[in-house]
């Protein structure tokens, strides 16, 4: 069954109306995560777009069709942690699922997520990174792209937007050495599915999934190009797709002719001030990244 | 009454919904000559609106936010977004 | 009677941890509990103990990982101190307001700064409003004890709230006592297995743990917390009179009276100094001074009725307090007993003392002279001004 039908025939376990933006990747997101999760998960969602969206409930009612809990912003992973730990005493099989933005991951939850991943806790935890803390108002965090015009880096006569780099999430997951470190983009659904199908049949340890999530609203982009720009992502090399297994670094999708970085960002309001030696900058560090995963996985493929 | 000492409702007695339809300005309409049934919009729609009665591709009213995402992936250009026609 | 053994208060928190059957523990190193989860981690090793053990980064962790087991439906146990105690308190205020049971050992040590890491009750008295339920240990069977009493009164359906046992670091943690350890079966028999009522996360019953709440609602939480721990005042003095029952050692309850029957003024208490304090007030009774002394054993909830009971009918008291309340030139433990009193619309004499911070000795000495200062106290009425115990002396 190719991945379209198998998508159209999965059971939403999401509310069919939440308060995401029109346009939202992390809603696209969280709908397909979950349809391949299935029925018998138990999600943990700290506090982001998509708690503030509705996902974890309000009053007294459910946001998904499965167990939710709004974890602390800094405790995701050590909750769930918790969780599978006392699954796994009453011999229950049920998965335990993270879905947390890139500021609960990247910055105040780092800690609590480096710990699990060190631990190898048997977990999927995935990551929508749209670039800062957009449930509070665009903010920026430590995944947020130099440059980008946030509201605490503004654009102002002295200093213009995030003076500091995007951190590479996915890699320095990978350099725990855990079971399974993937990049996905909500472009490329065919890859996207394959790789939550791979995580949750893997039998055992850390599942880190590191998504591209476009974000109309805090990066000014319009609405219907989210696929396109999480498209353009991808092919200009700003956010390769690869995967890390056993070691392996193997990039799943290779743009034989990587368009400039340019493409990206000129769909985006957060990036309109950009001079031209930022955006050569950009794309330094764009090739750099780059060359330094095909470094990687040239090597896996010798050892 | 249910009982209301705990933090935690039960699922099963209620999954909040939002009325996510009235937020449309467009709505998308397939142009039926020129859709083929591809299904790629249903992959992409962030609100899951898109369904796939028999071999046809149909799209749901009930929650659409009218974002316009299905309508720029089509790859032929079959789907159209219509105003709703509300006042400035 | 049990196995008689020589054991710390660390290893005494440890094993009632043990003999009330937790199924999961979070460890996390902090002076001067981490010999709490080291005497678990090697129980658990030796198979001795068929719990898991997670060993986190951080108390933060450790408190949201046993924070996601019981809500899963674990009976769990944990310990720290002081600025564990701080790194926590996120998930700490969480654990009570989720309504989650759990019993947490507090090795007590002074909150930095100054830099330092020996006893003082500072790390609890700071949380003592997160809605935990707080027991102070005189005595490391005391400890054990109040480890199972704290997961029976933890689970009680009325009350439903984490329990702390508090024990002052170095004097108690590292302290060897004889200790009777009671019988695996007898404890079990005390202790019906968990089984949660309000919640388990569980996808059989798909259910949002804690949805976004508005203040309404919320104040219908706060209200059933409330009423939470009113409830437990009554379930833990039931719990010991049951303990008593069951394994011949009670502690009175909330609070324990000694020589307080004809007594004219009173020491009141708090944690390992009573055992000194008893010297002391059997040495002034030899002299014909009539004082008593006033334990408290239950810091949360306050145990308001017990205090005013014995408290009402006296001439002075004296509160030593191993803490401060910044906002009051006092320590905690004697503005919560003026409250307590004030209710009574008397006018006792009353003297607030601090001292034992940062590990510093309170001597029989010291309460000697506490309690000539009580004698002068009861000839007036009188607010005394904080008494200081120093290494000199009283001042």
């Amino acid at each position: 069954m190719n991945y379209i039908d198998k998508l159209l025939q999965s059971e939403d376990l999401v509310s069919p109306g939440i308060s995401a933006c029109q346009g939202c990747g992390a809603e696209l997101i969280l709908r397909t995560a979950l349809k391949i999760m299935g029925k018998d998960t138990a999600v943990v969602i700290p506090p982001g777009c998509m708690a503030g969206a509705g996902a974890v409930g309000w009053n007294f009612d459910n946001g998904l069709k499965v167990p939710v809990h709004i974890s602390l912003l800094d405790n995701t992973a050590a909750f769930m942690t918790g969780v599978k730990t006392m699954y796994e005493l009453s011999g229950k099989d049920t998965k335990v699922v993270g879905i947390a933005g890139d500021g609960a991951t990247s910055d105040c939850g780092f800690q609590s997520l480096s710990g699990a991943a060190e631990r190898g806790e048997d977990l999927i935890y995935i990551c929508y990174d749209n670039e800062g803390y957009m449930n509070t108002g665009f903010q920026r965090s430590g995944t947020t792209s130099k440059g980008s015009s946030t509201s605490t880096t503004p654009v102002g006569k002295v200093i213009k937007g995030k003076e500091q780099n995007k951190k590479d999430l996915p890699m320095i997951m990978a350099d725990h050495d855990i079971a399974y470190t993937a990049t996905l983009s909500p472009a490329y659904m065919q890859d996207f599915v394959r790789k939550l199908e791979k995580a949750v049949s893997m039998k055992g340890g850390f599942r880190y999934l590191h998504i591209y999530s476009p974000c109309p609203t805090g990066w000014g982009t319009a609405p219907e190009c989210s696929i396109d720009i999480a498209r353009k992502a991808v092919q200009t090399n700003f956010f390769p797709l690869y995967e890390v297994e056993n070691h392996k670094y193997t990039i799943n999708i290779e743009i034989k002719n990587p368009q400039p970085v340019s493409e990206l960002i000129k769909q985006m309001g957060k990036f309109r001030h950009l001079a031209e030696e930022d955006i050569q900058e950009m794309q330094k560090m764009v090739d750099k990244k780059y060359n330094k995963l095909k470094a990687l996985a040239a090597m896996s493929q010798d050892n | 009454m249910r009982e209301r000492k705990y933090i935690t409702p039960v699922g099963d007695e209620g999954i909040y919904v939002l009325d996510t339809a009235s937020w449309r300005n467009f709505r998308p309409v397939i142009n039926k000559d020129k859709c083929t049934n591809c299904g790629i919009c249903s992959s992409y729609c962030p609100v899951n609106s898109i369904y796939k009665e028999g071999k046809e591709i149909g799209i749901s009213m009930k929650y659409c936010k009218g974002c316009g995402v299905c309508a720029n992936e089509c790859p032929k250009k079959a789907i159209d977004m219509i105003s709703e026609g509300g006042e400035i | 009677m049990g196995k008689i053994i020589a054991a710390t208060g660390n290893t005494s928190a440890a094993l009632g941890a043990a003999l009330s059957g937790v199924q999961v523990v979070s460890a996390y190193p902090i002076t001067p509990q981490s010999s709490v989860v080291e005497y678990l981690a090697k129980m658990i090793a030796d198979g001795a103990l068929p719990a898991r053990m997670v060993q986190v980064e951080s108390e933060h962790s450790a408190m949201s990982v046993v924070q996601g087991a019981v809500a899963a439906g674990a009976r769990a146990f944990t310990a720290t101190s002081a600025q564990g105690l701080a790194l926590m308190y996120e998930p700490y205020f969480r654990m009570s307001t989720l309504r989650l049971p759990m019993v947490m050992a507090i090795a007590g040590r002074e909150m930095t700064s100054p830099e330092g890491v020996w006893g003082g009750q500072q790390d609890s008295i700071s949380v003592r409003d997160a809605g935990w339920i707080q027991y102070y240990a005189e005595n490391n069977q005391e400890i054990l004890d109040t480890v199972i009493q704290g997961y029976k009164v933890a689970e009680n359906n009325d009350v439903l709230l984490p329990v702390n046992v508090c024990y002052d670091g170095f004097f108690l943690s590292h302290l060897y006592e004889r200790i009777e350890l009671p019988e695996q079966s007898e404890v079990d028999a005390f202790i019906p297995k968990y089984n949660p009522v309000h919640y388990a996360f569980d996808p059989a019953k798909p259910m949002a743990l804690d949805p976004m709440t508005p203040g309404d609602i919320l104040m219908e939480y706060r209200e059933s917390h409330l009423q939470a721990m009113q409830n437990a005042l009554g379930i833990i003095e039931q719990t010991d009179k049951e303990f008593e029952k069951a394994f011949g050692r009670s502690y009175g309850g909330l609070v324990e009276e000694y020589r307080c029957e004809d007594a004219d003024i009173i020491l009141v208490t708090m944690g390992s100094m009573t055992g000194t304090a008893r010297e002391a007030i059997d040495a002034k009774r030899e002299e014909g001074i009539k004082a008593g002394l006033l334990k408290i054993r239950v810091m949360r909830p306050f145990p308001v009725e017990k205090v005013r009971n014995v408290l009402s009918e006296r001439k002075a008291f004296a509160v030593v307090d191993r803490n401060v309340c910044f906002g009051w030139n006092t320590g905690a433990l004697y503005m919560e007993v003026k409250a307590a009193l004030g209710g009574l619309g008397k006018r006792i004499s009353s003297i607030p003392v601090i001292g034992g911070l940062g590990g510093a000795d309170i001597t029989q000495e010291h309460f000697m002279q506490c309690i000539d200062l009580l004698e002068e106290a009861g000839k007036s009425q009188v607010e005394h001004k904080t008494v200081w115990l120093k290494k000199e002396g009283i001042v």
